[in-house]
Parts: structure tokens; sequence; C-alpha cells
């Protein structure tokens, strides 16, 4: 019987304290555990909103009903294109390149043929790198197209940017062609 | 309402026998090398059994019950392999439960090491739990507790011995009485934030946003939670407090309010914000009122995570080209850069103790769960396979949970530091994904 317990052995623990021998350690007094609350979730529609938000009390997105956003809480993809091109993006970057310049020219002559008209920029990534820094991209990516709107003389009120990262992608494929289109900028319709 | 939860639930039954499948087929590891602070996990398992609980006069299922969950702990820990309750020779109702009463040659016929007994009994509306480890070998005990609880508190008994018993063996109280709070795909597209037991166990939704929601971050112990989410349209971030009615809204600035985690202390709250479509790290205060901007400039700087002294802020940024892992003074300054091996490096989190960041680090074009000292030179590959994303560590610091992608679609999964010891935690077939794993609940 040379086998001996070895729960906490010299050789794998090296500096772990000596095993002792606590005998009889019943206590009497354990502290009883903290009870978790075990509610049910809230339902979303009723909802608070913290004082002085500036949000409405009915929990009501004021997001586009046509926004990748909203589309998605309605089971639908996001759309690709319309009235305003999307523009594409490299991987990792938010330059713009020579195609989504030329993109950008031809929306920034639709929206100054279209006075009074606004629109949200939205900016996507692909779904590699990790979710946060994603959505800083997507951010950076929205940032980089309506710069250039505003160059082109486009008034910077008529332009919101929202980014969505890698959240609401037109396809979930793992090759390079699917990449490249959900690295993009969407406009949302234009609309007053 | 719950049929999301329900299907959840039985996800997570799922994923238990196949925890079990696993377990079978592993083979017995050489020694483990051990270094700094990594302890026992990895290393050569003990074999320990678990016998079922007397009852004195309660349901015999009851002890077998908690009989499980211990043992699962036990498993899940790395240090134990636990021996089938098939195989034990004696009626756990009838024979003993202390030194003198039992007949350790049962138990070290069956190759156990170590061993667990003890009663359950029921006093009142209360039950009480009297719980022992032996030294099989020896013949003697080597610690016990007894415990006085609520009776639906069984669960929290069984994972607090667990805790005890690593306590015992390594001289450092385990993390399984706590909780892990993770993003989880429902309806097959709402992102909404789920809490559950290290074991699967507790399962229960804490949001129903029906929008996206990101990034949760325990704030405050484990009575609450930040998190981002969509659901007004801005990405903003709340404050859920457990028990309460709804989240409330911490900061919802024009853009991004991301990764929210609150200091040691309470008093402030480092966050990602947009300004002029670039993200700087910010503190705010617990009510989103800004204290000040830690970084400044052109670069993307996302993903703060405090310092347990609160001093310091670890974050991602692309300053410095691509995407690489940076240290700051919470109160501004200099940035330190930590990563200087591979090309995309993100996600960093402070260990407990503050003497390692774990991260996300691409790969051959895969993300690996990584962990360095600071500044930067002994680093360790912690996984191998699939995309690993988002690692949090457990309130010991001997664990780490992360999302991955080896087995399919993103599940949450466990590692011990030195990546010899890895288990999926949440079942097969869901999207799971930005795990944060609470302090110990008291």
């Amino acid at each position: 019987m040379a086998r001996t317990i070895r729960l906490a052995t010299a050789a794998t623990v090296p500096f772990v304290v000596p095993l002792v021998v606590l005998g009889l350690v019943l206590s009497g007094c354990v502290k009883k555990p903290t009870a978790l609350d075990d509610g049910a979730p809230y339902d979303a529609a009723s909802a608070g909103t913290a004082p002085g938000s500036g949000l409405g009390a009915d929990g009501a997105s004021d997001t586009n009903p046509e926004s990748s956003l909203e589309r998605y809480r309605r089971g639908l993809a996001p759309d690709e294109g319309g009235i305003l091109k999307d523009v594409p993006f490299g991987y990792d970057s938010y330059e713009l390149n020579a195609a989504g310049r030329d993109i950008l020219a031809a929306n920034a002559a639709w929206l100054n043929e279209n006075p009074g008209t606004r629109t949200e920029i939205e900016g996507h990534s692909d779904d590699r790198g990790t979710i946060e820094y994603n959505l800083a991209l997507g951010a950076r990516r929205a940032k980089a197209a309506k710069d250039y709107l505003v160059s082109l003389g486009i008034a910077p009120d008529r332009l919101s940017t929202i980014s969505y990262g890698e959240e609401l992608p037109l396809c979930r494929d793992s090759n390079e062609s699917c990449y490249g289109r959900n690295r993009r900028v969407h406009f949302i319709p234009p609309g007053p | 309402m719950m049929m999301n939860q329900q299907h959840a639930r039985e996800r997570a039954v799922r994923g238990a026998a196949l925890l079990v499948a696993a377990l079978l087929a592993v083979t017995p590891r050489a020694e483990a090398q051990v270094r700094g602070t990594i302890v026992g996990p990895g290393a050569a398992r003990q074999a320990i059994a678990v016998s079922p609980l007397q009852t004195n006069g309660m349901p015999p299922r009851e002890g077998e019950r908690f009989a499980d969950i211990l043992g699962k702990d036990l498993e899940l820990s790395g240090l134990f392999r636990v021996v089938d309750r098939a195989a034990y020779l004696e009626d756990p109702q009838t024979s003993g439960v202390t030194t003198g009463t039992i007949d350790f040659r049962d138990w070290s016929t069956i190759g156990a090491q170590a061993l667990v007994k003890g009663k359950l009994e029921r006093d009142g509306d209360q039950l009480v739990v009297e719980l022992r480890l032996f030294d099989v070998v020896e013949g003697r005990q080597l610690g016990g507790k007894r415990y006085r609880a609520k009776s639906g508190e069984l669960r929290r008994i069984a994972h607090r011995f667990a805790d005890e018993i690593m306590l015992l063996v390594t001289g450092e109280r385990g993390p399984f009485d706590s909780r892990i709070a993770f993003v989880s795909r429902t309806e097959g597209r709402f992102k909404e934030l789920v809490m559950m037991s290290l074991d699967g166990g507790d399962l229960r939704a804490l949001t129903k946003e029906r929008s996206i929601v990101l990034s949760p971050s325990w704030s405050g112990g484990v009575r609450s939670l930040l998190f981002t989410s969509f659901r007004r349209g801005n990405p903003s971030l709340y404050r859920l407090t457990l028990g309460a009615p709804a989240p409330t809204l911490v900061s919802a600035r024009d853009g991004l309010n991301l990764g929210g985690h609150a200091s040691p202390g309470g008093r402030a709250i480092a966050v990602a914000l947009e300004r002029r479509g670039n993200t700087d790290i910010a503190l705010i205060d617990p009510d989103g009122k800004l204290i000040h901007f830690v970084t400044h400039g052109r670069a993307i700087d996302v993903s703060p995570s405090w310092s347990p002294d609160g001093r310091r802020l670890a974050f991602c940024s692309d300053r410095g080209g691509g995407p690489q892992i940076y240290t700051v003074d919470a109160r501004g300054g200099e940035p330190k850069r930590v990563t200087f091996k591979g090309g995309y490096n993100t996600s960093p989190t402070w260990s407990p103790k503050g003497d390692r960041l774990a991260y996300a680090s691409r790969v051959q074009g895969r993300f690996q769960i990584f962990t360095t000292d600071l500044p930067g030179r002994d680093v360790v590959q912690v996984t191998q396979t699939g995309d690993n994303e988002d690692p949090s560590w457990s309130p010991d610091g001997r664990y780490l949970v992360f999302s991955s992608t080896r087995d399919g679609p993103r599940g949450i999964y466990l590692s011990d530091v030195s990546g010899r010891h890895q288990r999926r935690l949440t079942a097969p077939g869901g999207d799971d994904s930005s795990p944060t794993w609470s302090r110990r609940l008291d």
C-alpha cells in the first residue's frame, strides 16, 4: 500500500500551503447564502427610462422603419443598395477607395437634386474581429462617408450616422465575397 | 413567456449529458508544469468519490441530486475525477458519515483517493446540510462544514462546498459560488442577456429587449450588470439591477456608448464613447455624467478594463496601425503598449490579482485567447481551435470563460489559465457570446 493521497502534491503545486489538518471544523454559524431574486424578466414594452434621457416613455424607437435595425426587429434581412448606393471598404479599413468615392459622388449628386431630404448612414463590418472593435470600425466608416459627402457640399445636418458593427450582416458565409459585401456603408432611403 | 428560458434549460440539460460523455473519453495527462499563480487545475486529477447524502426522512433522490451538483463542479475544476457512483459499495442511507464509522477500505478498493460524505436534514422550513471531506488512504477527515439555508438554496450549498474543497486542497477558495452572465440569441435573432451558474444550472433570462444587447459587465458585486443595447436605436449604456422591474439608462450620448466597466470602488464607469465618429475611453459617474476623457486623438479606442487597484485601464487601440492592447493611467496620460506579437490583439481583461491580462489575438486568421504578464513578456496561448473571443476571469483568477466556435455556432467555454483543461459550459445549438464572470456571491 505505497499509494498515498496527493490532494495537493508538492510536485505539481510547488508553493502551496501545507495541507492543514482541520479536524472537525463543523461550525454552526456559517453565513446564510445570499438569496438571489428570482423575478421574471421585465416586459420590453413597459420598461422605463431614466429621467432626463430625452427618450419617449413608451419605449418606442425613433429609428426609421427602413433602417437595418428596424428591419431586423421585424425579422427581415438588411437592404442592400437603394436610391443611394452602398460604399465598400477593405478589411479592417475605414479608408475610402476610388470605387467608394465614385459612389459617394453619385450619392451627393442625388442629394443635391433632392434638397430637403435627410438620410442615415449605417456603418457595418464583416464578422472577423471582435464585436466592440467592429462597432468602432463601423462608426469610422459611417463618419468617413459623411465627411466625404460634406466635402461635396451636402449640409451636415442632413446626414446622421450609426454603427451596427458585425451585428446586421447581409450574408453569413465564411468567404471573401461575403466578407466584402458585409464591409459597407449603407444609406437608409432618404426622406423629409 | 418563459418559452425561451425553458428552451435554454433543455439545451443546458443536453449539454450536461454531452459533458459526461466527453469526460469519459479523457485520457490521463502528463504531470502539469506549474508556475506563477497557476495552481492545480490541469495537473493530474485526483480520484474523488462523492457519496449521495444521508437524507434522514427526506427523499433519497435529494441526496443524490446534491452529489450530482457537487460532483459536476469538482469535475469542472479540473482538479478531480469523480468516481462513478455505480461502483460505490456501501448504502449511503445506512452507512456512517464520520471518521470512526466509515470503512475506508470500501472506498480505496474502488480507487477513490478522497471522499465526500454528508447528511441532509429538514429543520422547520430550513435545510441543514453537514458535509465532510476525507482522505481515504490515511482514513482521516480533512475538513467539514455545516450549512443552514432555505430549501431552494441546495444548489448554492453544493457550489459553496465545492469552493471549500478547493480551499482545503489548494489553499485557495474555488470560484463556483458565482454567476456567469452572457449574451444569448433568442427567437432566432434577438440578442438578450442570460445568467447561469458555472455548471449550467440556475439558468435565467435577464432582459427582454427584443433588440441587440452587447458587452455585459458585472458592476457593484453581483447585484447589477452594465450592458449596451440598441433597444431605442442608439447603442446606449444601461444598468440592470437584479430584481428591478427594468434596466435604467446610464449613458445615451449620440453614437456608441460601449463596453461600460464599473471601477473597483464603484465611483466611475469606464466606457468607450463616440466623439465625431471616433471612439475614445471616458470615465463617467454611475449616473452617466462625464468625469473626463482618458484617451484622445484620431485612433479607435475600445474595450476598457480596470486594474484591480482602480489606477489603470487596459484597452484596445489602433493608434499603432492595427488593434493592439495598451494600458493607461485612469486619470489620463500616455498609453503604454502591452502586445507586440500578432497583428490583431483585442478585448483585454485584467486578472483579479492584477498580475496578468487575458485578451483575444488573431493567429492564422482565427482568434485565440492569450494571457500575458505586464509589461508583456510572458505570453501564454490558452486556446487552439475555432474562433475564441471575449475572455473573462474567474473570481479566483485560476480560470477563464470565453466564447468559442470550435464545435460550430458560438458557445461559452471554460478553461484553466494554462489551457490544459477546457470544457463547454452552454449547450450546443445556441449562439452564446460575451460571458462575464461575477465575483463570489458573498
